[in-house]
Parts: C-alpha cells; structure tokens; sequence
C-alpha cells in the first residue's frame, strides 16, 4: 500500500514541481504557495478518502486537472488563479462533504427534483446576467451558480425515477419544467447537458431503438424549435453552422479558438508562448484552446487522457455496486462530468454548438469546480467502501 | 458499465480525430482573420546579410512595434519583402520559419555589385545575374525597376499602375529570345559532335538563301572567309545558321543540358523558358541557331550558361543562401553542387577563347575604355515592335574567372552598344570588391 502511495505522489510531485519551474520562469510574480498549497489539500484528500476506506484514485486526475488548470489561469491572469485557488480549496470541503454525505439517506425523489427547480426559479427571478445567460445568485456577498447544483439534483431525481418506475408523466412535467427555466435564463449549455445524461441513463437502463430514435428526433426538434424560437440560441447556432460568414461577430469566438489550436500545432507554442488572450471569455469558455494552443496536440490528448482515466476510475466502481439506485446515480454524475467536457470540447471543435460551459476541473469558475468536487466525492462514497490494498 | 466506458471512449475518440484535423491538418493559419498572421509582422525577425556581412533586411524597433529595413530598392526582387499589408515574397518568404524564429541568413548576395548593378541599368527596365563561375554562388540579381521594400505603403498603387511591371522579377520571370548569345552553345554542340575544326575556314557573303526565305547578318555585313571563332566573335548568322541545319534536333539536345526550358534548381521561383520538342524545318533551324525561333530564355538561365562555359563545362548549381544560422537549430550550410559535366573541358576552352576574342575584337568589345581582361557574346535579339532586346553574357578574368555575367535590357537596341558596357562596369566592380 504504501509503495503505490509512494509512487503515486512522487510522479505528482514531479509534475508539480515541473509546472511551477515553468510557471516561475514565465512569470516572476507567480504566488508558488499556491500550488503548494493545493498539493497538501489533495495530498490530505488522498490520505483521508484511503483512511475512510473509500477509493481515492481519482485524487491524482483531479490534481493534475486542476493544477493544469491553475497554471493556465495564472499564464492568463493571476487574479483568476488566485480566485480558483480559493475556490479549489472550497472544492475540497465540498469532496468530503460528497464523500461522507452521499449515502447516509435518500430524501424523496420529488424533493431533490423540486429543489433543482426551485433553486432554477430562484436564479430565474433574482438572477444577475453574464456572457448572455442570467445564471447567477449573489448570497452573502458571494456570486454563485445554483445551476451547478441543481443539475446534481436532477441526477438524483432521475436515478430514483428510473430504479423506482415513477410515472411517466412525473418525469416530463418536470424536465419538462426545468428545460423551459433554463430557457427562460438563456442558459443553453446546462439543458442539453442534462438532456443527454438523461438520455443516456434511459438508454442504460433499458436499451430500446425506439427510444433512441425518440430522443434522436428530441434532438433535432429541439434544435430546431430553439433556432426558431430563440434568437440568442440562434445566433450560436449559426456560429456553429457558419462562422467564417461571421468572422466579426458570431463566429469570432469560435474561430478564434480553432486558429489558436492549429497554432498549437503538434507540440504547441509553449507555455506562454501563445496568442489565445484575444478569444472573449477565454478563462471560463476556451481554457481548452490555450492549452491547445501552447501544449500542442501532445498536451489536448493528454488532458483528454486524464478525463478518460477519470472515468475509467468512476466505471470500475460502479461496476461492483449491488444496489442499482446507487450505481444509478454515480452513473448520472460521471456522466455530468464527462459528457460535459465532450460538449465543451467539441463546441470548440464545432462537432456540436459552443455551449459556453466550463471545462470540468480546469476552466475558471469556484462554483463548478465546487460542484464537480462535490460529485467525485460523491462517486468515490457510492463506490463503497473497499478492503485493504 | 463496460458499454458506458466504450461509449465514453467513442465520444473522446472523436474528439481527438476532430482535434487532429484542427490542431494539424487544417489549413488555416494565414486567414485573414488570424490575428497571429499579423503579429509576426510586428516581431522581430533575422537579419539577412550578404556575403560581407552588410545587412541587407533588418528589424527595427520603433518602441513598440518592428518593421523590416531594406539597405537597397532592388532587393525587393531576391531578398523580397515583408509587409503586413502586402505580404512576403522573394527570400523573406523562402524562409520565413527560420526568420521568423529570429535565425539569420547570410546570402552570397553582394551588396557592392548589386548597388552598381542596380546603377548602371539606370532604371531601364531589364535584368542583370552575376555569378561565380567555380560555386555557383549569385553575387548579385538585380531585376529593374525594381520597387523599394521601404516605402510599399506610399508607392504601391504606383507600383500596381506601372505598365513597366515592376513586381515581375525579369531575372526569373522574364521570358525573351537569346538571340545571337545562344551562339556559343551552337559552337559548343558542334564540337561536340565533330561538325566543327576551329582551323576550318567559312565563307560569309553577309546572308544565307533558304528556300524563298533569307537569314542574313546584323547589318547585312560579308565577313568573308573566317574560322569559327572569328564568326563567334563578330556573330555571323550565316556561318551559326549553317551549323545549326547541319545539328537540326542534336543542338536541341544541347540547349536541354544546358537547362534552358527547364526551370533552375534554385531558392527562388524561376521560369523554365521554352524550348521547342523539335525542329520542322531547315529555317527553324537557322532561326534556332541565331536565337530567333521560338527559343525563351530568362536572364537567369543565360548567367548559368555563362558562368557553365566560364567554369570548364562543369554546371554549378546556382545558389544565393550560403548559410541560415543562429537560434537553437545546427547551422545550415549550402554547399557548392555540380549539376552536371555538360560541356568536356577542351571544348569549354574553346569557347572561351571564342568568347575572348569577341571581347578583344569582335561585337563584345567595350566602347568605352577599361582595363578588364574578359570573354563575352553579345545578343541584338529581334522582338519586333518596341526595338531589339540587347544581351549581353561574358565571364572574367580570362584566366580562371571569378565571375560570370548575363545582362538583359528589354528594347535597348544593340547588345553591344547598351548591353557591353553595363556588364562590363558590373563584373570590374565584381572583381575588384572579390580581389
């Protein structure tokens, strides 16, 4: 046990140590207590979720993911990695509060669905704009996304829904009702997020064609409906679909992203190196596009290795859990995860539209990267407790 | 589970092939909607050097932002330019990967001789190409008017207004008939195949009937009885014409190894010419053997022809980059290449005696007075309308020579009167930088 801890930590720590030397040689400023800082909390993650007897293999993908994306916000703007700084360490409150909360019961279904409702109506109503979508709630000072959280909620919900057969018409009135608040908020990236999940459970739960040429034809008339119906949804659509017929306006961010990728080339410009401060919102939308842009291909396949370890991780422990209700919802919450970086990465990529989401664990934003804390937590909880190494 | 993780692999797998294309495959970089396409013309950049060590294009700071210096206007035809507006040409574009990552490059470029060069065509248009016989290194390609690097922002509608087309690098571009400079190549095919004894006496009664066609001497002047050398050096149409029936498609054989319709191996884009698959008569022939047919040249291939008799036969192939250095990369160095044995050395001496003698006493000799022992043919090639384009190619000194000229100017009449004296002043201010 202790040889893999070892190892586990020295190659950590090497990787740290290499991102800060860059990092301190970059720019002389550089607050190196932070990563330090952040190093010990995960370190004590680490340590804490093996003395629990939970799994903690996600720790090193999480630090590298963070870490990753702590560099990248300091090459951009200090201010943002120090503000992430914060937030991670938050983050790591929110990981054992996912880790020891997560089982201990189960509310009622219609709770947790009323809840991600209700915290959508709350943002809904009392929300302040930014970046086009009014999805935020300043409580106490502190601006947050409730969306982040009500999408957990959602997942519970759902788990529940499938495991305990709940009327049909339950689950449409209330998806049904949260599509139409997110819409109301302009908020697309979280809808088709939850969509998709939605989607995959349904089919993991019970695999019909049918069903998915259901949700294939949800899809398309959803799309479209949302192009007639929604001009801010319509703009991204068509910077989606045409963006060099709108190189100034609407499709400049997304070309911009794709020029910084093909800078990046095969091993990138270098760290610093690069030009992609000119992409609007780059901290919280294109993060990606930075590291594409001073990484390389050899950095993006990385980073996109490190989710699929992140998954293959979450999958291995859910695959032994009994209790479907339970793997249901790790299920649901890994797939929060993942399917949000395809769609993050593949709206930079045009494979599907920008959504303007956050880059899980990497881009900028405390009240994802608490959130998304929370939901590791959680999976490691729910993948149970497990015998000596 | 297993299926969820496959599908999660799936969804990634496309990422990272939607990733590749973007990141390697796709051709985007130079849109105009990149902004990194202009901020490397606002970055530092290589110096370009020439064979001394002078700078020829450098980067300049104004406090915030770079801008490139050129030492002289017509380097705008082999250095290039490098503008944010107008783009890149010439070397600066060759090589922008190195320049751009700051290395430099040192050209075999003089900046002496160019600076003459560029002068004593006195703004006509035409081009001239020094070269060093023995390695093929251009010392100096000038292509008039040229344009001023410098000063693209206010002259460039002129520029684009210029019915003379001053972007055309005539050097490289330009396509014009020989005329009589092919002769030496006729003399040399000759030889070759045995046609020819340089004791042999011709008969020249000033023109030659072909059929109901007549090929007659510049001037309709009889020379009467000569050895060949002697009809080199006063280029008489009737005795090369004569050869050159009796070569028929064998002097075409010779034109082909001397490159000419075949584009120069070279770090510029150049023109191949044109060079007919065959002749169909005996006055395309005659036509052929005094650079009349359909035979175009660019100055280009003339300086390498010159510079290929100059050099014993031996072709080098032309070069003006000797060397890319500084930066993390090794140092890159152009070493000097044959390109191929194309004439046997006697036979190469031959025409170099030929050619001095037309420099001594024939149509090469200078008109106005000079102290330089050098070898040379000169060209009056018939355009019609606009007036004879005048050529001029010739190497020196006589003994090993140590540069190699061709000098071309569009419309200016007699090769010996406009082209002689230019390459003349060109190659004494070639040698006397390169003693």
């Amino acid at each position: 046990m202790f040889r893999t801890l070892y190892r586990t930590w020295f190659e950590f720590a090497g990787w740290l140590f290499c991102l800060s030397w860059w990092l301190f040689w970059l720019q002389r400023q550089i607050c190196w207590w932070q990563p330090l800082v952040l190093w010990v909390s995960f370190m004590v993650l680490f340590f804490l979720t093996k003395q629990l007897g939970y799994d903690p293999g996600a720790l090193p993908f999480v630090a590298i993911l963070v870490l990753t994306g702590w560099v990248f916000l300091t090459r951009l703007n200090p201010t943002w990695a120090t503000q992430q700084f914060w937030g991670a360490l938050v983050a790591c409150a929110a990981y054992v509060g996912g880790l020891w909360g997560c089982r201990r019961r189960f509310a009622h279904p219609l709770v947790w669905a009323g809840a991600a409702l209700a915290l959508l109506l709350a943002t809904a109503l009392f929300g302040q704009s930014a970046g086009g979508a009014r999805a935020w709630i300043t409580l106490f000072g502190l601006r947050f996304q409730p969306v982040e959280l009500a999408r957990i909620f959602l997942v519970f919900y759902l788990a529940q829904y499938f495991t305990e057969g709940r009327a049909w018409w339950e689950l449409v009135l209330i998806l049904g009702a949260f599509f139409l608040l997110l819409a109301w908020q302009r908020d697309l990236g979280p809808a088709l997020l939850v969509f998709f999940v939605f989607w995959w459970m349904s089919l993991y739960w019970k695999f019909t064609w049918p069903k998915l040429f259901v949700y294939i034809a949800c899809t398309v008339l959803g799309f479209i409906s949302a192009y007639l119906w929604f001009p801010h949804l319509r703009s991204r659509a068509m910077a989606w679909l045409w963006p060099w017929d709108y190189l100034d306006s609407k499709g400049y961010q997304v070309l911009q992203g794709l020029f910084a990728l093909r800078s990046g080339g095969l091993v990138g410009q270098g760290l610093g190196a690069g030009f992609a401060h000119v992409i609007p919102n780059v901290h919280t939308d294109y993060l990606f596009a930075v590291i594409g842009e001073e990484f390389g291909l050899l950095g993006t396949f990385s980073l996109l290795v490190v989710y699929l370890a992140l998954a293959f991780w979450a999958v291995r422990l859910l695959h032994v859990v009994e209790e479907k209700r339970v793997q249901m919802i790790g299920l649901g919450l890994t797939l929060l995860l993942h399917v949000q970086v395809f769609l993050v990465v593949g709206g930079i990529l045009r494979l599907v539209p920008f959504t303007g989401m956050t880059l899980p664990l990497v881009s900028f934003g405390s009240t994802s990267l608490v959130s998304q804390f929370a939901m590791l937590g959680m999976v490691a909880g729910l993948g149970g407790k497990r015998g000596g190494d | 589970m297993r299926k969820t993780f496959l599908s999660i692999v799936t969804m990634f797998g496309l990422l990272c092939l939607s990733l590749f294309y973007w990141q390697v495959c796709a051709d985007i970089q130079n849109h105009p909607a990149n902004p990194r396409y202009y901020q490397m013309f606002k970055e530092d950049r290589g110096v370009i050097f020439d064979r001394h060590g002078v700078p020829l294009a450098a980067s300049a700071s104004d406090g915030s932002v770079y801008a490139r210096n050129y030492s002289t206007p017509s380097l705008s035809h082999v250095v290039g330019y490098f503008h944010q507006r107008y783009g890149m040409t010439g070397l600066e574009r060759r090589y922008h990967e190195d320049l751009s990552q700051g290395r430099s490059l040192i050209t075999t470029l003089d900046l002496d001789v160019q600076k003459v060069a560029e002068k004593a065509l006195a703004g006509r248009q035409g081009a001239i190409v020094a070269i060093k016989p023995t390695t093929g290194e251009i010392l100096a390609l000038v292509s008039s008017p040229g344009i001023d690097g410098n000063a693209l922002d206010g002259n460039w509608s002129s520029y684009l207004d210029d019915e003379r087309s001053p972007f055309l690098n005539r050097a490289t571009h330009g396509l014009y008939p020989p005329g009589s400079v092919v002769k030496p190549l006729v003399y040399g095919a000759a030889l070759g195949e045995g046609l020819v004894e340089r004791s042999q006496t011709w008969q020249d009664q000033g023109s030659l009937v072909l059929g109901n066609r007549t090929i007659s001497n510049y001037g309709g002047r009889a020379h009467g009885s000569i050895t060949i050398d002697q009809a080199l050096a006063v280029s008489s149409n009737v005795v090369f014409a004569q050869l050159a029936i009796s070569l028929g498609d064998r002097l075409l054989e010779m034109f082909r190894r001397f490159n000419l319709g075949i584009e120069v191996g070279f770090d510029l884009q150049n023109l191949g010419g044109f060079l007919p698959s065959g002749v169909a008569s005996d006055y395309d022939a005659a036509q052929m053997g005094i650079g009349q047919g359909e035979l175009l040249v660019t100055p280009l291939q003339m300086a390498t022809v010159a510079s290929t008799i100059a050099n014993g036969g031996a072709m080098m192939r032309p070069y003006v980059v000797q060397e890319v250095r500084g930066g993390l990369k090794m140092r890159q160095i152009t070493r000097p290449q044959i390109t191929s044995q194309v004439l046997p050395p006697s036979h190469a001496s031959a025409l170099q005696e030929a050619m001095i003698l037309a420099a001594r006493e024939g149509t090469a000799r200078t008109s106005r007075p000079s102290s330089l022992d050098y070898g040379g043919k000169t060209g009056t090639a018939q355009t019609g309308p606009g007036g004879d384009h005048a050529w001029f190619i010739g190497f020196a000194p006589t003994e090993r020579p140590r540069v190699a000229i061709a000098v071309l100017v569009e419309h200016g009449g007699s090769g010996s009167q406009m082209a002689v004296p230019i390459g003349v002043t060109v190659m004494e201010a070639a040698l006397g930088i390169d003693q």
